[in-house]
């Protein structure tokens, strides 16, 4: 009898196991299954038991099982195959590099109190399920806003896995909606907050962060001001290789500016590059890719681009209604300043 | 406080203007591959055993063709601490996997439940004897369309797209017409399309775009949460739950192409609360609505009341939390995750009940009944 207890992921002549698959030596009783379960199951209990989900390929000289989804760490789980029957753990890691927090934008310290948005930058892909109760917004610790996040069964999380937009109950961010005049707004300025993010929060192998994380922040007045393109600027690169720099004189919302930009050059083709926000997102940096040539250049600013409480280019976020809004609002989709090189 | 709910639609492209297709050539243009599926948030089903599944990861939608699963018998369909169960099939723990639709083939029944795992792995499950079976999804009949984003269409591709995400919030099919309901984090807009189906290479996405005002001086772009297409009065329409709750209706005959239209609010639920599922039952020569909610029990709403009010409600919901417009009632059943219809004129529910068990089951139809 093969016996596998206790097994880190170890490798016998027999057996072997890592998050990823199950192998063991074949049994050439062609009519042997191989099943695995979760827990420590005893014979008694094989016949009732629930059979894990996954693939069962047949070898030369073994029997590997792909289980749909990776083996837990510190997870018993119970093999049978043939007359065997056995348990195994993959024991946790004795170096793991946990979840952490990157960068929380917007990330100056002042936030108007209708801000719209936030976006959370994480060390590495997040467990999805039950996200949303694990992020809270405090005036103080334990004091948590309720209803202040919207809640969305599909989370908004990159392809990466790694960065989660959060929207702020827009309901109560609007004036005059009914839970803006029932509940109020989500923050009142002048107040310091923090956006807390648990530690139950987990990664996608389920591994819980560390700590707790917290982000203080304080509220200044509604910004209730349509973007205006006219008051940025755009410093040119001075040599070939220096960046171009676009000057918001305001925070800006991260995920929409850094989507939002485009450099083209005079024959409309698109300059490669790397952008980033610095300066409490204020300051946009364009890193070209290539030297800088020659002539002159725009940069497009996709109409969508946001500040902190959601206004952009074309409209407020709480404007006032205007039944027929003309439909050239899809037409004007980008803006555009220019510049030239020397 | 005067409030005063108003939502205004701009089609870009017809919803209701082509043909409808025979059915027998519903699956010409299916291939049988993977279609590569990397998350499930919605699913609905269409005719002919075809399973409509919203990928918002791999932005896209995908019909595939269930005709291969045999009827099974769901008649006394019950199954608890499914949560267990699923962890228990994946080898997980509970708060690891998430239950994110439920489907129900109109045909025979068939119940299909779609769960995440935290690795990000989507996965598929059918009820069979009052247990589940996983449905694979890499060797299946399917056919697939892109969601694109119909606002910024002509925007290029840029190396930064991650950024750009666009939830599948709900999906119904209609007359040769997927509607898709969603939320980018990009801006909030409600995206709200159609898609021809048969998918075609030219696709047709028309965008839907809904401003929720308060008190006739603000505005706002509000995500529809749940939806149905439905008939009010023989006419076509979109009935549509919002977060907090109106829940609206859109007549579809008269949506022009690039033209501004109103819904008209016909309820308010309550706020505080968010629908979850909308589904439509006759029973009896009458037609039901019931709604599944986040926050309150599963209410009931009658056709014959819903086409009686012909108004848009423009009074104030003063009570904090009150409801109003066309009457509804609650029914005993709380904390409903899961909703379809079932059985023809009966209903399926996943509820978490008062011990904690999450349950799937049969709703009474009694409570469907004059």
């Amino acid at each position: 009898m093969l016996s596998i207890s206790g097994m880190l992921a170890q490798t016998s002549p027999e057996f072997s196991v890592n998050r990823n698959y199950l192998s063991i030596k074949r049994d050439f009783d062609e009519s042997a299954d191989l099943r695995v379960f979760k827990g420590q199951i005893t014979e008694a209990e094989v016949s009732s038991a629930t059979i894990l989900l996954g693939k069962v390929v047949k070898e030369k000289t073994s029997i590997r099982f792909i289980p749909l989804v990776p083996f837990g760490w510190n997870q018993e789980y119970t093999v049978a195959y043939n007359n065997i029957m056995d348990h195994f753990v993959i024991n946790f890691p004795d170096s793991y590099e946990y979840l952490k927090i990157e960068a929380v934008y917007p990330s100056g310290r002042w936030v108007p109190t209708n801000i719209l948005k936030w976006y959370i930058k994480f060390s590495r892909p997040i467990n999805e399920t039950n996200l949303y109760d694990h992020i809270q917004f405090t005036r103080s610790p334990g004091d948590t806003i309720t209803k202040a996040i919207l809640p969305l069964e599909n989370a908004l999380v990159n392809d990466h896995g790694t960065l989660l937009t959060l929207w702020i109950e827009p309901g109560r961010q609007k004036r005059d909606l009914i839970p803006n005049k029932q509940l109020g707004p989500v923050f009142e300025n002048g107040k310091f907050y923090g956006l807390a993010i648990l530690k139950d929060l987990k990664d996608n192998n389920g591994v819980p962060m560390q700590q707790d994380f917290t982000h203080i922040f304080q509220t200044v007045p509604p910004d209730r001001k349509k973007l205006d393109l006219n008051s940025w600027e755009v410093l040119p690169p001075e040599n070939d290789r220096d960046d171009l720099v676009i000057l918001f004189h305001e925070s800006m919302d991260y995920g929409s500016t850094m989507n939002g930009l485009t450099i083209i050059n005079a024959e409309k083709k698109e300059i490669t590059g790397d952008w980033q926000l610095i300066d409490n997102e204020s300051i946009s940096l364009f890193t070209p890719k290539n030297p800088w040539s020659k002539g002159n250049y725009k940069v497009l600013l996709d109409a969508t681009i946001e500040d902190l409480a959601g206004n952009n280019l074309n409209k407020l976020f709480d404007s006032k209604v205007n039944d027929t809004i003309p439909s050239s609002r899809y037409s004007s989709s980008y803006f555009a300043l220019g510049f030239s090189i020397e | 406080m005067k409030t005063l709910v108003t939502f205004i639609l701009a089609l870009i492209l017809s919803f209701f203007g082509s043909t409808v297709q025979a059915d027998s050539s519903l699956k010409a243009n299916f291939i049988t591959g993977d279609p590569g599926i990397t998350s499930i948030n919605s699913m609905t089903f269409g005719p002919e055993n075809i399973l409509f599944i919203g990928d918002s990861k791999s932005a896209q939608i995908v019909a595939i063709d269930v005709s291969a699963h045999p009827k099974v018998d769901n008649s006394e369909v019950k199954i608890d601490l499914l949560d267990k169960l699923i962890a228990d099939m994946l080898g997980t723990k509970i708060d690891q996997v998430q239950i994110t639709d439920m489907a129900v083939n109109p045909i025979n029944d068939n119940i299909y439940l779609s769960v995440h795992h935290s690795s990000g792995i989507p996965v598929l499950l059918r009820v069979e004897n009052n247990t589940l079976k996983q449905v694979t999804l890499d060797n299946i009949s399917h056919s697939k369309a892109t969601i694109s984003d119909p606002i910024n269409k002509d925007a290029k591709d840029k190396w930064d797209r991650e950024l750009r995400k666009w939830a599948v919030a709900d999906m119904k099919y209609s007359s040769g017409k997927i509607l898709v309901s969603g939320l980018s984090n990009k801006e909030f807009a409600s995206t709200f399309r159609s898609i021809d189906f048969p998918f075609t290479k030219k696709q047709d996405y028309g965008s839907l775009e809904i401003y929720h005002a308060a008190h006739g001086k603000y505005e706002t772009h509000a995500p529809i949460k749940t939806f149905i297409p439905t008939k009010i009065k023989g006419n076509s329409h979109i009935l549509a739950g919002y977060t907090c709750t109106p829940l609206v209706v859109f007549a579809m005959d008269k949506i022009k192409p690039g033209e501004h239209n109103k819904g008209r609010t016909v309820a308010e639920l309550g706020s505080g609360n968010s629908p979850i599922d909308i589904v439509e039952i006759e029973n009896g020569g009458k037609r039901y609505l019931l709604i599944a909610n986040s926050n309150r029990p599963l209410m009931k709403m009658e056709f014959d009341d819903l086409e009686a009010y012909e108004g848009s409600l423009t009074t104030p919901v003063v009570k904090k939390g009150a409801a109003a417009g066309v009457a509804y009632v609650n029914l005993p059943y709380v904390n409903v995750r899961q909703l379809d219809k079932f059985q023809g004129n009966g209903f399926l529910i996943i509820k978490r009940e008062a011990n904690g068990n999450l349950a799937l089951k049969k709703g009474n139809s009694w409570w469907l009944e004059k």
